[in-house]
């Protein structure tokens, strides 16, 4: 075993991490939450005691009811509670001259209706959806060599790798804002850079082009989200027992093979948790966004979380807003419920 | 008048507001033969930077110290904050007694029932006729007064001394003596005029006088609308503007004069103390007219909310900060121009030349009190303002289907 290699969590992680993979961990998680009404493949099996009345096992299953009732409470009253308040404003016509009144009349799916049948919030749509995918698609890419880069012992690595989460570790506003400055035209740093490499002609008002304002926030985005996938991939890459690397070498299998047919199959799992993840992410961002353009010019970079914003606090049509943000909150929702069945479905293979 | 508590209250922090309720109405008890104990006032704003705070201070200190049973807890939001905030708050129950707004905050504020009407108030005190009459127009709403105005700003054209001189251009007075200087003052990384032209409300308040000037108002969009579209258009085209403006807040453009990017700016008094702090040699004028001579009334309202429970005191406090005696320091320390026009020969705005302008153009300052749409019709100004700018299309056109989208809006009641 190569000790020299930069593991991130250690060796002695790393080997219980890899353990965790094989059938034995599978099978535990499962069972640990046994307890908790799980539907325990391996509760039974685990304890093959006599059953009297009332079995440690209904007990247990008391006690753990008893013992996730805080958080049961907590999350009844910070997620259930303004999510179903969202979705009664959905269908009122809220708006700020029936704030006080309480006279909001229920207006069934008409916010709803209202919503769908406004072209703005369709181009906001198409701008989130090319927004996601481009930051993903980039995020995850770079990340990705990143992490093959990182995952080889050079000098400074660790140093290195701490310096570029440092942009992970920065609140969006500050790096909106460092971009809003980098790319301006006059003044910015990515301009002179162009304008040093190249002729006048490449430098660009990249946020003020309603063409290129876009892939300026894009690209603004990337960079921020660009350490965590290097992140969680290199964690994934760390996995990969460096035995069947050596095997397939020995094998006569050349570089390429042994990442085509040993890495990205091995990096799936992993990959697609970094995808979603990603997905969640960026699908809801505002902050970022925000600082860096405001939604202009013109409505070049209104993705949705903006929209809703603009409905809700410019606007003060709160019903709208509502139903606006509740489907803004479905396509991250449907990636999670998609997430959660495959896991599942993978644990009960396993 | 002396409290021992004033000065030991007013040195807590606002926050102590529950325990100076109990120590004032204990002192208010055995101290004075008022049947009443000391109320807190809750009182939310804006003026968020550290160059207002001693202002406020005093200003509160003279108002717990003179009108009878007050104590203020002050809560300052940043200036994007505060209406959302005061929706918020409406929502949740959670509102301050008065509050400073932005005076084109009324729009929205004024039909939500929030403020309280003040209109018997305002009728015995009988100081309606000392104000200007863009700021009170703009408090008073379907024929109720709803505020007091507290200041008054407008925009004006600045220029920078020397680049003029050295061009020898004389500060433009219409629109057409603009664009020519401003052509004759480009030059390299010099921009001949800056102002904002962002997405948001400031880049609307910068726009609207170019209407007003063309003779128009937001009714007349898509004629006058294009008109001084095409006005701008066509300096962007020159080079004599910058089409990053559309990015610029109205800070950025004082930045941008400060900097000696640009030879002229549009912009607000309130700007004065940071050129002043500069060696940049300036001057003010009026902005230039076409068809009529306009700019936008900018500056804050005092409200008092309708859930208040002590809005006779609230409006006691409210009259207290009128008087000039209060007011004329009180707007000296912020830096800010009065709405009252009985104050227009004191204070430093009778002395400071660039103030003075400032001051004299408050007459033709229009309030932008267009009713609950606003919000959507300002977003439908900006919007078509910024795609003229950014070449993305004409001004006729997007005159054309930018004034729908304002008329629906305005209609809006």
């Amino acid at each position: 075993m190569k000790g020299d290699r930069p593991g991130l969590f250690g060796e002695t992680a790393r080997r219980s991490r890899r353990g965790s993979s094989g059938s034995a961990g599978r099978r535990a998680r499962p069972g640990s939450s046994g307890w908790a009404g799980g539907r325990g493949g391996g509760r039974g099996r685990g304890r093959p005691g006599p059953r009297r009345t009332a079995s440690p096992s209904a007990r247990r299953r008391r006690a753990g009811y008893l013992f996730s009732l805080p958080g049961l409470v907590f999350l009844a009253l910070v997620l259930a509670y303004p999510l179903l308040y969202n979705v009664w404003t959905s269908v009122h016509d809220v708006r700020l001259t029936e704030l006080l009144g309480g006279s909001s009349p229920f207006v069934g799916l008409d916010n709803y209706r209202t919503t769908l049948d406004d072209p703005d919030f369709w181009h906001a749509v198409r701008l989130s959806l090319v927004f996601t995918a481009g930051s993903l698609l980039f995020q995850f890419t770079i990340g990705f060599a990143l992490a093959l880069l990182f995952a080889r012992p050079f000098p400074f690595n660790g140093l290195l790798r701490s310096l570029l989460l440092v942009a992970w570790l920065l609140p969006p506003v500050v790096s909106g804002t460092l971009f809003r400055w980098m790319l301006d035209q006059d003044a910015g740093a990515y301009n002179a850079l162009l304008r040093a490499v190249g002729p006048d002609s490449l430098a660009h008002d990249w946020l003020i082009d309603p063409g290129t304002a876009l892939a300026g926030v894009i690209f603004a985005n990337v960079w921020v989200g660009v350490p965590f996938n290097m992140l969680l991939l290199l964690v994934g890459l760390h996995t990969i027992d460096p035995e069947l690397h050596e095997a397939a070498a020995l094998d006569g299998a050349n570089a390429w093979q042994r990442f085509r047919w040993i890495t990205v199959p091995l990096m799936r799992p992993v990959s697609v948790t970094v995808l979603l993840l990603g997905l969640v992410y960026t699908f809801k961002v505002f902050d970022l966004v925000f600082v860096m353009t405001g939604g202009g010019p013109v409505d070049a970079t209104s993705v949705l979380s903006l929209y809703v914003y603009e409905i809700f606090f410019k606007f003060f049509r709160f019903g709208e807003g509502a139903a606006a943000g509740l489907l803004l909150l479905l396509v991250p929702l449907l990636a999670g419920a998609w997430y959660v069945r495959r896991l599942r479905g993978e644990g009960e293979a396993a | 008048m002396s409290h021992p508590v004033d000065r030991r209250g007013f040195l807590r922090a606002a926050g102590a507001g529950a325990a100076g309720l109990g120590l004032g109405s204990a002192l208010a008890g055995c101290g004075s033969d008022k049947q009443s104990g000391t109320v807190t006032l809750t009182w939310w704003d804006y003026f968020t930077l550290d160059n207002f705070q001693a202002a406020f201070t005093r200003l509160i200190k003279d108002i717990e110290a003179q009108v009878p049973g007050v104590r203020i807890e002050r809560r300052t939001f940043p200036f994007a904050d505060l209406e959302r905030q005061i929706t918020l708050g409406a929502v949740s129950g959670d509102l301050p007694d008065i509050a400073i707004v932005d005076n084109v905050s009324m729009n929205t504020l004024a039909g939500s029932g929030l403020l309280a009407d003040l209109t018997e108030r305002v009728e015995d005190w009988g100081q309606a006729d000392q104000y200007y009459k863009g700021p009170w127009d703009g408090c008073q709403v379907d024929g109720k007064s709803l505020g007091i105005p507290n200041n008054s700003n407008c925009l004006a054209l600045y220029y920078n001394t020397r680049m003029l001189d050295s061009a020898g251009v004389k500060p433009p007075t219409t629109w057409d003596q603009l664009a020519d200087a401003a052509q004759r003052l480009t030059s390299g990384e010099r921009f001949g005029l800056a102002m904002s032209a962002i997405r948001t409300e400031e880049g609307v308040f910068q726009f609207l006088p170019f209407l007003w000037q063309a003779g128009g108002d937001l009714d007349t969009f898509a004629t006058d609308g294009a008109t001084a579209l095409a006005f701008l258009d066509d300096l962007v085209a020159k080079g004599s503007l910058s089409e990053q403006c559309v990015g610029w807040t109205q800070q950025d453009v004082n930045t941008r004069f400060v900097n000696g990017r640009a030879a002229m700016q549009i912009n607000g008094p309130w700007q004065l103390p940071t050129i002043k702090k500069t060696d940049v040699e300036f001057g003010v004028v009026a902005l230039p007219r076409d068809k009529e001579a306009a700019t936008c009334l900018g500056g804050e309202n005092w409200v008092v909310m309708a859930s208040s429970d002590h809005q006779d005191k609230a409006w006691q406090v409210l009259e207290y900060t009128q008087r000039p005696s209060v007011l004329v320091p009180f707007l000296v320390g912020l830096g800010n121009l009065p709405a009252r026009k009985d104050l227009a020969d004191t204070g430093t705005w009778a002395s400071d030349p660039a103030l003075r302008l400032f001051l004299s153009q408050l007459p033709v300052a229009r309030p932008r009190q267009y009713g609950p749409g606003y919000a959507d019709a300002a977003q439908a100004v900006a919007e078509a303002e910024q795609s003229v700018l950014t070449g993305t299309s004409s001004p006729s056109a997007v005159a054309r289907s930018a004034a729908p989208k304002i008329d629906r809006a305005l209609e809006e009641r």
